[in-house]
């Protein structure tokens, strides 16, 4: 008995030891570079595990620190966040504004005095600690700065000399001006004999220049001093815009480089190595892919083209120095408010920023890539003192590259960053689609961006706003929701008792409600409920992470005003999907049971090829005919058929699908046609139920094939006509799958939102900006239009839908 | 304007083509039938139709100027409403040609009416169109006619006579006929339907370099055959790493005999570097490339020994006999690399090695999928069944005003609740875990609910009052005796909630940030995003992903089809 204790008691003395041993702590990182050729941060994690024993450091990607945020702030406003994210440093304001990062001086006060590893704001560039600060708190630490230069094609411009002098160009050197650049452009764009691009000479938005580049060098700013007002739409912004239009135009448009964009490859690919582009603005991540892919790549670096009179120092840019400045971005590592393990993601933080973290990480990658015989061209950082130190020991011996990096390092001092925002992402977003509708020509440029600026200044407002705004006393509706509950109960069993039920009869009943209760339950917990919360929230300004304010009627009036362009897209988008999707996928799935119920033989094998498209996983579709519908014919499946016989035949382009507005749309009804088996199955059924004695009695009437059609085929199934009309209306509204995995990436869904509907604005606003209120008003809204349409068609139904019950 | 008469032209010469066959038709029916009147007039019908089409086909030619060798095509660009204007046209023309037609005025009027309003619907979308701005166009251009495709058309023709001789020759031949024209546009229908599977699964076979190719996509997927070879240049290593075993480069050997490897594969560990003592290595064979080389004039097959820094390679022959065993270096674009036809498989392992370590080669997500799919199963067939047995057999107060409730909720779309349902996922610290994407399945749907209902109804109430004078509860009722009676319902309702639950990607999309967690429908996506580049290696996942779905259909193809009929159609 004795010993039975002392070993229980050793036992239970043991765990806990056994479980520090055994048990390290996990912090977990998303958006770290991880894969093959990241050895740097490989190193650096393990350096950090062999110092750190008791600590783990998991990398998932997730799609963390890219353009949408959704998953992140998911995980956060959900509670379970990673420890550290690496996030893009111009979106931390944003999210840090609404909680979702924790505030790091704490931790950087206490430990500076006795740790010197602890980062401080001395040891970075001015611009990059200042992206990380939000009224007055750093809310992530920097890791790299990357500013954009001119990379051009020395070979391409040699290929080209003669006619670039002709044209007064020196083809020694590449455009300093604006309008240099257009001149440089349109000698070097070629085409083939159709008119299709064979190379473009700068397309303006090619790499990463965007139009906070060409703004920043015709000195706009974004936002006021303040942060209050929104200042996209000035007049330096909008030339800044036409110079891209203008870049455009000489390509033939904005599609038709989207189109020729659509087939370039990467790696030994790249359109910039095999002369595609002669010229692009990029950031210094694309050296180590030129020194591992195209290593004698004969290119030259310059600050890029600024405006004309900002060059020539008259006007507006008398006595502005520098003449040159870039853009500078990069990324930070930052701790979401709720993270499970703050302290190891600050010691791992602490660590990786550090000197000797970032030259271990070079170290690494320049012994990774020396083995494989590249040149080793480091990134720069937003450390001081590692660039000093890397440019010392990692200096380039191409001096192709060794002059590229000296020149981002150099411009580096001359970079604007975005201004710290509340609203960076919509400014973001709101910018893209600027640039989209004026290149575009949809919109002059002022009025592209005048539009935008409404918007962020009305995120500004709503935001500055929130907490003038009345709190709101959830108890009320709470109480008031019990009082109804119980009123309703007590109702009930009031009722129930006047029924005067006998014994079998309240037996019979007890367990009718015990089996229905699964539903009702369900129905109170996940309809009901929700139902009332979000009718609730739609009166609401409210982000989760801080407390719902009471706004009124507000979020609907923004649906019917502010909202109403992008609902108006949105819900034209899905009736353009529906109005055109459902006849076709009607008329092609009958089309297809017609011929299939004439009872030829191996009738079940030409089903079942029909049906199996029609069962396969939308997401696993989406991505199959993401690729079918690749634009660039050596790829795609559709345009290389249409290259061979529609081209062949009367010379016209395969179109651009998914990559350009006009075709995105089509590309996704063509898509839904491949599942027209679904449709099919429902008429097969439908055909059999057609009784024979009808057939038979239009027989001896005289009446032919086509005309029993007509008369009797299509009345009979005039009931599933209905259904698929109805059904398909109300599942194009609540699209989504598809158009999420086939959008592309950033705010946009699909080229100038051709492909938003409404559920994905809804998803958007709702997952990605926390809007819950205008989220909620927007969910009711959906709701109405499927009521309404459903009930429309219910209306209109007894004109033309035979049932045979009536008769 | 020229496009125009083009655009008419090549219209004008299909009509030919069309008259001209019918004319042919119906000089095989004069042909064949019985001299009389009958005769007479077919066989004068047969000279017109030919003549005129003959006709047709040569003006129609020699204006677009293809003569007999190239058969023209046009296409109008219009804009939206311009189709649509054309098309009301064409109902006005097709009804005012009725009404004129028809013998009873009580007919004629309203045909008249309704070509007029026709007529006018066309004539505002014309206005519309105008409006647009859009130029109309006729785009005009030729089909070459080569030899093969001559000779096609020709086949074609001649068994589209034959048949229609056939077919005028009897009743039975009439119904082959018949037989053969669906087949042959079953098969077509067949080949559009399926070909982007067959491209689906080629890609997933093919290597990196059948991708893109500027003559169209790559049909036949080439592999690059390999053979086992020991290099002492350039060994190759077996070697544990984390406990995995792994094939690896030897990176740098060190004064004291360790080496430092670099992994190789598995491909999601590639590039990973780690130190090991001479004896935890063991060099093992690499698969190195077999090609094709002239050497003294004469084709030869060798491996290639040795890389070198210039890309050049360093060439051991194989065969022929004579020259096994020699080397020589070559250029590198003297070296054909010898790839037969033949199937990649190597996508299909390499796509698993891809994924995340602590996903198990893609085993956790099948996990998470098959553990979504069978708790979503079991929790709507047990759920719903009960429910829908308590309405529709048994009586209580409320009956009527709750299953109106249920009916309404089938209206509301899941948008509407998504946003506070997570928050309630996330007040019971549901979010990462998998329980808001199977727990909600255990509180039926009201859709399901609904059909089975109408099923219990069916059920003759002899059975249920045998089973009360038996003295069973109701529980045991249900499930000895209703249940069975309703088993195809359930089945078809337990594969609707399989492919639901396989395919829900939104669910995890807010619930799921790990990929311990991920069902396979977001790891495809996730998959999707993160090596685009690779599209043998994102064909091979999409297909593994798909394939249980498709596995599915093959043994309850029955339950797949019936299910439609089941449904009862206007259930909704």
């Amino acid at each position: 008995m004795l010993r039975t204790k002392l070993s229980l008691a050793l036992l239970v003395a043991l765990i806990p030891s056994l479980g520090l041993a055994t048990e390290r702590q996990v912090v977990t990182v998303w958006g770290l570079s991880a894969g093959p050729d990241a050895k740097g941060t490989e190193a650096v994690v393990r350096e950090f595990e062999r110092r750190n024993p008791d600590l783990k450091v998991r990398a998932l990607r997730m799609g963390a620190g890219e353009m949408n945020p959704q998953k992140l702030m998911t995980s956060i406003v959900g509670g379970a966040p990673p420890d550290i994210i690496n996030q893009d440093r111009f979106s931390l304001s944003d999210w840090a504004s609404r909680g979702a990062f924790r505030p790091l001086d704490d931790l950087v006060e206490r430990d500076r005095d006795t740790d010197p590893t602890t980062p401080t704001p001395d040891q970075y560039y001015e611009a990059a600690w200042k992206e990380t600060q939000f009224e007055g708190k750093t809310y992530g630490i920097p890791t790299g700065a990357d500013d954009r230069i001119l990379y051009w094609n020395r070979t391409v411009f040699q290929e080209s000399a003669a006619e670039l002098r002709a044209a007064g160009l020196d083809p020694g050197r590449p455009p300093r001006t604006w309008s240099e650049t257009l001149a440089y452009s349109r000698v070097l764009t070629k085409r083939d004999a159709q008119g299709n691009l064979v190379r473009a000479g700068f397309i303006p938005n090619f790499g990463n220049s965007w139009l906070y580049l060409f703004a920043f060098q015709n000195e706009a700013s974004f936002m006021s001093a303040d942060g209050r007002r929104c200042t996209l739409s000035s007049k330096e912004a909008e030339e800044a815009l036409q110079f891209m239009v203008d870049g455009y135009k000489l390509l033939g448009g904005y599609d038709a480089a989207q189109k020729f964009s659509s087939g370039f490859l990467g790696n030994e690919n790249d359109p910039f190595v095999i002369g595609k582009i002669a010229m692009k603005i990029d950031g210094d991540w694309i050296l180590s892919t030129l020194s591992r892919y195209a290593p004698n790549l004969d290119f030259g670096v310059a600050p890029p083209p600024v405006p004309d009179d900002r060059y020539a120092r008259q006007g507006r840019f008398a006595g502005v120095e520098p003449t040159f400045v870039t853009w500078i971005g990069g990324f930070s590592y930052a701790i979401p408010e709720g993270a499970k393990n703050v302290e190891g993601a600050w010691r791992f933080i602490k660590f990786a920023t550090s000197l000797e973290a970032r030259m271990i990480d070079n170290q690494a990658q320049a012994e990774w890539d020396r083995i494989r015989g590249r040149e080793f061209v480091p990134r720069i950082s937003a450390h001081i003192a590692t660039n000093e130190t890397m440019l010392k020991e990692f200096r380039p011996r191409n001096p192709n590259y060794r002059a590229a990096l000296a020149m981002h390092v150099e411009l580096a001092s001359a970079g604007r960053i975005r201004p710290p925002s509340v609203v960076g992402q919509v400014l973001w977003d709101e910018h893209v689609k600027a640039i989209e509708s004026a290149c575009r020509l949809e919109a002059s440029p002022a009025d592209a961006l005048r539009k935008g600026q409404a918007v962020v200044q009305r995120e500004l407002d709503a935001h500055y706003r929130y907490e003038t705004l009345p709190r709101f006393d959830f108890r009320g509706p709470v109480i008031g929701a019990a009082v109804v509950i119980v009123g309703l109960l007590g109702a009930f069993l009031l009722y129930v008792r006047r029924l005067n039920l006998g014994r079998l009869a309240r037996e019979e009943a007890k367990w009718a409600f015990i089996l229905v209760s699964p539903w009702l339950i369900g129905f109170l917990v996940f309809t009901a409920g929700p139902m009332v919360a979000s009718l609730i929230f739609s009166f609401t300004q409210y982000n989760v992470l801080s407390e719902p304010r009471w706004v009124g009627v507000e979020n609907y009036a923004a649906l019917f005003t502010t909202e109403r362009e992008n609902l108006l897209k949105a819900f034209g988008n899905v009736f353009y999907l529906a109005g055109l999707g459902v006849p076709l996928g009607i008329v092609s799935s009958l089309g297809i049971a017609l011929l299939l119920n004439t009872a030829v033989a191996g009738i079940k094998t030409y089903r079942t090829v029909f049906y199996l498209p029609s069962i396969v996983p939308v997401v696993a579709g989406a991505v199959l005919w993401g690729w079918v519908l690749t634009p660039d014919a050596s790829k795609g499946l559709v345009n290389s058929a249409w290259m061979a016989t529609v081209t062949q035949w009367l010379g016209v382009q395969p179109p651009g699908w998914l990559t350009v507005a006009d075709w995105a749309k089509p590309a996704l009804i063509v898509m839904g046609l491949w599942g027209a088996g679904g449709g099919m199955i429902l008429w097969l059924a439908g055909l059999k139920g057609v009784p024979a004695t009808l057939y038979e009695a239009a027989n001896i009437d005289g009446a032919n094939g086509n005309r029993q059609f007509w008369s009797i085929t299509l009345p009979m199934l005039s009931p599933i006509v209905f259904f698929n009309v109805v059904t398909g209306f109300i599942g194009a509204i609540q699209e989504f799958d598809r158009v999420w995995v086939l959008r592309g990436g950033g705010g946009t869904a699909g080229p100038s939102d051709s492909l938003l509907v409404p559920v994905v604005h809804l998803f958007v606003n709702g997952f990605t900006y926390f809007k819950l209120g205008f989220a909620s008003a927007l969910a009711w809204l959906v709701f109405s239009v499927i009521l309404g349409l459903t009930f429309l068609q219910f209306k209109i139904a007894p004109r033309w839908v035979h049932y045979e019950a009536d008769k | 304007m020229g496009e125009w008469v083009q655009g008419g032209a090549a219209l004008l010469y299909w009509v030919g083509i069309v008259v001209a066959f019918r004319g042919l038709w119906l000089a095989f029916q004069a042909w064949l039938g019985a001299p009389g009147v009958d005769r007479s007039i077919r066989a004068r019908g047969a000279a017109v139709s030919c003549s005129a089409g003959v006709l047709c086909v040569l003006v129609g030619s020699s204006v677009t100027r293809t003569w007999g060798l190239d058969l023209p095509v046009a296409w109008p660009v219009l804009p939206l409403p311009a189709w649509l204007a054309a098309g009301c046209l064409l109902v006005a023309v097709v009804a005012l040609g009725r009404g004129l037609l028809s013998a009873l005025p009580t007919e004629r009027t309203p045909r008249l009416v309704s070509a007029a309003g026709w007529a006018g619907v066309g004539a505002l979308c014309l206005v519309w169109a105008q409006q647009q701005n859009e130029p109309f166009k006729v785009l005009t251009g030729k089909i070459a006619l080569t030899p093969g495709a001559a000779v096609a058309a020709l086949a074609i023709a001649v068994v589209a006579i034959l048949t229609m001789i056939a077919a005028a020759r009897s009743a039975s031949a009439h119904a082959r006929s018949k037989t053969f024209v669906t087949h042959l546009a079953l098969l077509a229908g067949c080949f559009v339907f399926g070909i982007p599977f067959v491209w689906l699964l080629l890609t997933s076979f093919k290597e990196d370099r059948d991708m893109a190719s500027p003559e169209g996509i790559v049909w036949v997927p080439r592999v690059q055959q390999t053979v086992p070879f020991i290099s002492d240049k350039n060994p190759y290593f077996e070697a544990v790493y984390n406990g995995q075993r792994v094939e690896a480069n030897l990176e740098q050997r060190k004064a004291d005999g360790t080496m430092i490897l670099a992994v190789v594969r598995p491909v999601g560990l590639s590039g990973y570097t780690f130190e090991v003592e001479p004896g935890q290595a063991k060099q093992i064979p690499r698969e190195v490339p077999l090609v094709d080389v002239t050497m003294d004039g004469q084709k030869v097959r060798g491996k290639v020994v040795e890389e070198l820094e210039d890309g050049g390679r360093r060439v051991r022959a194989i065969e022929p006999a004579p020259f096994a065993g020699r080397e020589q270096v070559f250029p590198a674009d003297q070296v054909e690399p010898y790839r037969p036809v033949s199937l990649r498989w190597k996508n299909y392992t390499e796509a698993l090695e891809f994924l995340p370590p602590e996903t198990q080669f893609g085993l956790v997500y099948l996990r998470n999928t098959v553990f979504l799919v069978v708790m979503n199963v079991i929790g709507t067939l047990l759920s719903c069944a009960l429910v829908a047995y308590a309405f529709a057999r048994l009586k209580f107060p409320g009956k009527d005003a709750l299953f109106n409730v249920l009916l309404a909720t089938m209206m509301l779309p899941g948008a509407v609740t998504i946003l506070p349902q997570f928050l309630i996922f996330k007040n019971l610290g549901w979010v990462n875990t998998l329980q808001p994407l199977w727990v909600p399945a255990f509180f039926a749907g009201a859709f399901n609910v609904f059909m089975l209902r109408q099923f219990f109804k069916q059920i003759p109430f002899e059975l249920e009052d045998a089973a009360k004078i038996d003295g069973c509860s109701y529980l045991r009722t249900f499930w000895s005796v209703m249940v069975p009676q309703i088993k195809p319902a359930l089945v078809v309702i337990a594969i609707w909630t399989f492919i639901g639950a396989w395919n829900n990607f939104m669910g995890p999309l807010i619930y799921v940030n790990t990929p311990e967690l991920m069902p396979i429908a977001y790891a495809v996506q996730m998959f999707n995003g993160e090596r685009f580049g690779e599209p043998g290696l994102l064909m091979a996942f999409v297909t593994m992903g798909m394939l249980p779905v498709l596995a599915l259909f093959a043994f309850a193809q029955r339950y797949f089809i019936e299910g439609v009929a089941l449904s009862g159609l206007g259930g909704r």
